[in-house]
């Protein structure tokens, strides 16, 4: 264990909000002086703004990144096996982005991208992928928040998906984000012939050439990020979500996406947080709910 | 988790369930997957909150672990006017699953894991498959970092669909999981007679074969799930929950899901922090 | 009802009768706002927490305030060097300043199933008349808050729709009137504004940002698509019979960058250097035909002004719930 000093340590500012409301209003009843300042853009809300500033980092600029790869036509015409047109397309399409990505996160002298929102459509012709984050930086005087160096950071901006807020929490335990860890996988949904299916329609049976397909397809999709992340020099990859799902223009398609972010440990050591116990008194109404023993909902288990 | 045994006497006991066969040829996309784990790099799909909660509790994850199994339900055959219980259907429901949790504890031990959290139980449907599903588990695997082993009684890897939070705080209490276990049962509520059905119509009165029916069937997967608990050694289960699926059978017909964590005490006097009451300002 | 008329003003629906409406009305505001807004009972659009914290940070609810507007916008080139018929493919340029770029067959023939030329074009007109609807639905709102001498909106809404079939759309805010108890009146008169309200107001103006105003800005790239496009986007690669393989759509991914990158610019043009948290990106693609589109990005946020000396809140301690 760890013996930095407790979160939160030190008195606890006794600020009268309303001197700062009247403060404030003061400051709008004379017009604002002109400004050379070149206008910070964020889409960070306030609470992860204030902790960002927190921890010694700061908001620079809306950043985006999108691609439109083309899919040929026929790759979704039902084949066998893996469409490995569909997944290189896919691939292609993210990584293109990510490096658009960087480019405007490097513009603007960021350290790296937080809080990037990924949203992937996938069409009968084409993939688009757009990314879209806030680039931050430390703050003046405090370039040693980030443990790789400035030099070492401006070259290569991390991207992540990560929140500010678990950037930041992430961030004092020693880890760092180094960036998007993504892979995906299309297959053909594998046909079983009449006979088979005649004969199997009594029995209990585990369908073994399905579960083959869908299994080697999820894998691939899990190895390919695990792979990504390992090229951008990652020791592990956080917050993995998986989706799968037919296409809705080819239903006999099945696409699975991986994605998370590469962290790598940058202290000397894990740091550990310690956390406090809290009841809290109120909502016991929401969150004691009868309702939650059972899930009413067919067919899925019930989301976390 | 192996073979259930029948608990005592009753019409509607289901016949013991075989132990499923732990099949070890993983497709090769998983072999070099875990390879490429076992080599040092982790994945999860823990979020920030539930690794720094894990990492606290003194594990480390060592991979997103998954199995899956695309199961074909075979018809069975129902008298209309009686409430039964389906056993073929409940087999059916319980191998598959116990197909996918096997193939994810199997990815489990090959990385040498202590136990996974997080477990998610998942029940897809495809257009192209009639009456097959695929039955999915995920979840995280992880390992004590000093190296003690909190594998069960079994000698396997612990299950558990705790959360992180969930997994440290009961952690803090002294208890650890031993297991995901659970109980199911299929059941065929009878259609009424029309006379019965004009009888009572318009009246305040209790259903005797509807209420019988279904106090049953729960009661068949709590007692199957407990049973794999006893089987585990453990002291008590936490988190119950009951789920109620029709899944495509219409819905006269519905299974009745009873899923757990058990849980043993380790031993050692335990002291738990006091916790501080706040009022929380934030909606 | 007759004691909510102004004094002097015999006729509730006689709109000239209203000069004698405190604060006078020199806005263009429908008669039933005037009247609403003279009634002292107020009315808010925030919940209850927010009222409480609200209350809390010394701001006095005076009035729920209301903008409206519906635009349409004229025909296509309207304003720009597109206007009178001309089509894009005789190669006309745009207003300097605005983002165009042409593409150009890589193959040697032309014919007229063949686009041997393409562009890619911000649609100044449609942003003309987008600004136009938004920041006088936008003013109407800040005017109603202003005769009733507020200080400033909170907790504004903005919802711009379009009108099924008609081709217009309508912009509508909405916000709640507060006056800062014992502060002095903004600059101007003119009121500022924030689309937050409650804690996370309260949070801001604890770490030193005051709320200037809303602000909102709308990108429109309409792209020309020329063969190489029309092809990748039909799934042909290249026709007669290459086949490739997946290749990346220059002209739609470049068009796509540019409408978020002009709707930043647009946005950072109306900061005169402040600051703009909690940002929102909204993207509607319209696909005309193979590779024909039209990209409206819309980006909104907050605008904030720093009044004092960088003072960052410490690092709150992590807790776990146990219920």
């Amino acid at each position: 264990m760890s013996s930095s000093p407790p979160l939160g340590a030190g008195p606890a500012p006794t600020q009268d909000v309303r001197a700062e409301m009247l403060k404030g209003a003061q400051a709008m009843a004379t017009p604002a002086p002109p400004s050379s300042e070149r206008g910070i853009t964020s889409d960070l809300s306030v609470d992860e703004a204030l902790l960002l500033h927190a921890a010694g980092w700061e908001p620079l600029d809306l950043v985006v990144g999108v691609a439109v790869v083309s899919v040929p036509v026929g790759v979704w015409n039902w084949g066998r096996g893996a469409i490995s047109m569909a997944s290189d397309a896919h691939n292609a399409a993210v990584d293109q982005a990510a490096r658009l990505l960087r480019g405007e996160c490097g513009k603007v002298h960021g350290h790296g991208v937080v809080g990037v929102r990924v949203e992937v459509s996938v069409q009968t012709h084409h993939i688009d992928v757009e990314l879209v984050g806030t680039a931050v930086r430390p703050m003046a005087g405090q370039s040693g928040k980030d443990a790789r160096g400035t030099d070492a950071a401006l070259a290569s901006p991390f991207v992540s998906d990560l929140s500010a807020r678990d950037f930041t929490l992430l961030q004092r335990a020693g880890w760092m984000p180094v960036g998007l860890a993504f892979g995906a996988s299309f297959v053909y949904a594998p046909r079983r012939s009449a006979g088979t299916a005649m004969k199997q329609t009594r029995q209990n049976v585990e369908l073994t050439n399905y579960t083959e397909a869908m299994y080697s397809a999820r894998e691939s999709a899990m190895e390919k990020m695990q792979h990504s992340a390992l090229e951008v020099g990652g020791q592990g990859v956080v917050q993995v979500k998986v989706t799968e799902g037919p296409m809705s223009f080819a239903r006999h398609a099945i696409g699975f996406t991986a994605w998370g972010t590469a962290v790598k440990l940058v202290a000397e050591a894990h740091q550990f947080v310690q956390p406090d116990m809290v009841l809290p008194l109120d909502d016991a109404v929401i969150t004691f709910d009868a309702q939650s023993l059972r899930s009413a909902a067919p067919g899925k288990g019930r989301k976390r | 988790m192996t073979e259930e045994t029948q608990s005592g006497g009753g019409e509607a006991e289901a016949a013991p369930v075989a132990a499923p066969p732990i099949l070890s040829d993983l497709p090769k996309d998983a072999a070099h997957r875990l390879e490429e784990l076992e080599h040092g790099l982790f994945t999860s799909d823990l979020s920030v909150n539930e690794f720094l909660l894990v990492k606290e509790a003194g594990f480390h994850p060592l991979g997103f672990v998954m199995g899956s199994s695309i199961y074909h339900i075979g018809i069975q055959t129902r008298k209309w006017g009686q409430s039964q219980e389906l056993t073929k259907l409940t087999e059916a429901m319980y191998t598959a699953r116990e197909l996918a949790m096997n193939r994810m504890e199997e990815e489990a031990q090959e990385l040498g894991a202590d136990g996974v959290v997080g477990v998610r139980l998942d029940v897809n449907y495809y257009e192209w498959g009639n009456d097959s599903a695929e039955f999915i588990a995920f979840g995280t695997a992880v390992k004590a970092e000093d190296g003690t082993s909190y594998r069960n009684v079994q000698g396997k890897p612990f299950t558990s669909d705790l959360s992180g939070q969930d997994f440290w705080t009961l952690m803090q209490t002294g208890h650890v999981p031993q297991g995901l276990v659970m109980g199911t049962c299929v059941f065929h509520i009878a259609h009424r007679k029309l006379t019965q059905a004009l009888g009572s119509m318009g009246q305040n009165v209790e259903l005797p074969n509807f209420t019988q029916a279904l106090y049953e069937a729960r009661e068949l997967a709590m007692t199957r799930m407990q049973d794999e608990a006893t089987q585990l050694q453990a002291s008590g289960i936490v988190g119950v929950r009951l789920e109620e699926k029709s899944h495509q059978w219409g819905s006269h017909t519905i299974e009745f899901l009873a899923l757990g964590t058990a849980v043993t005490k380790r031993g050692g006097e335990v002291t738990l922090p006091k916790p501080t009451t706040i009022i929380s300002l934030d909606n | 009802m007759s004691d909510l008329a102004g004094p002097g003003s015999a006729d509730p629906f006689d709109a000239a009768g209203s000069a004698g409406s405190p604060g006078g009305l020199d806005g263009d505001l429908p008669e039933a706002a005037v009247r609403r807004l003279e009634s002292t009972t107020f009315s808010s659009g925030l919940s209850v927490p927010d009222f409480a914290a609200c209350l809390d940070l010394g701001l006095e609810p005076v009035a729920l305030v209301q903008g409206f507007c519906v635009m349409q916008w004229g025909w296509y080139g309207a304003g720009s060097g597109f206007g009178r018929g001309l089509s894009p493919y005789m190669g006309v340029q745009q207003n300097p300043g605005t983002y165009s770029e042409t593409y150009r067959c890589p193959h040697g023939f032309v014919s007229n199933e063949h686009r041997s030329w393409g562009q890619n074009i911000e649609q100044t007109w449609v942003e003309d008349a987008w600004t136009q609807g938004y920041h006088t639905s936008y003013a109407r709102m800040l005017e109603e808050a202003r005769t009733l001498g507020a200080h400033g909106v909170i907790g504004v809404v903005d919802n711009v729709a379009n009108v099924a079939d008609t081709g217009t759309t309508e912009f509508h805010f909405l916000g709640t009137a507060v006056t800062v108890e014992g502060g002095p009146p903004p600059a101007d008169g003119v009121p500022w504004s924030t689309y937050l309200a409650g804690q996370r107001l309260t949070k801001s103006i604890e770490a030193g940002f005051m709320p200037v105003a809303v602000v909102a800005a709308l990108a429109s790239v309409r792209v020309w698509a020329y063969c190489m496009t029309e092809y990748y986007m039909d799934g042909n690669m290249g026709g007669w019979g290459s086949n490739m393989g997946p290749a990346l759509v220059e002209q739609v991914s470049k068009a796509h960058m540019a409408s978020r990158q002009l709707a930043r610019k647009h946005v950072r043009e109306q900061l005169a250097g402040d600051e703009l948290h909690g940002a929102t990106i909204d993207v509607v693609t319209r696909e005309l035909s193979a590779g024909d589109e039209v990209i409206d990005c819309t980006l909104r946020g907050n605008r904030m002004r720093r009044f004092k000396d960088f003072d960052p809140v410490a690092l709150p301690r992590p807790t776990v719930r146990l219920s």
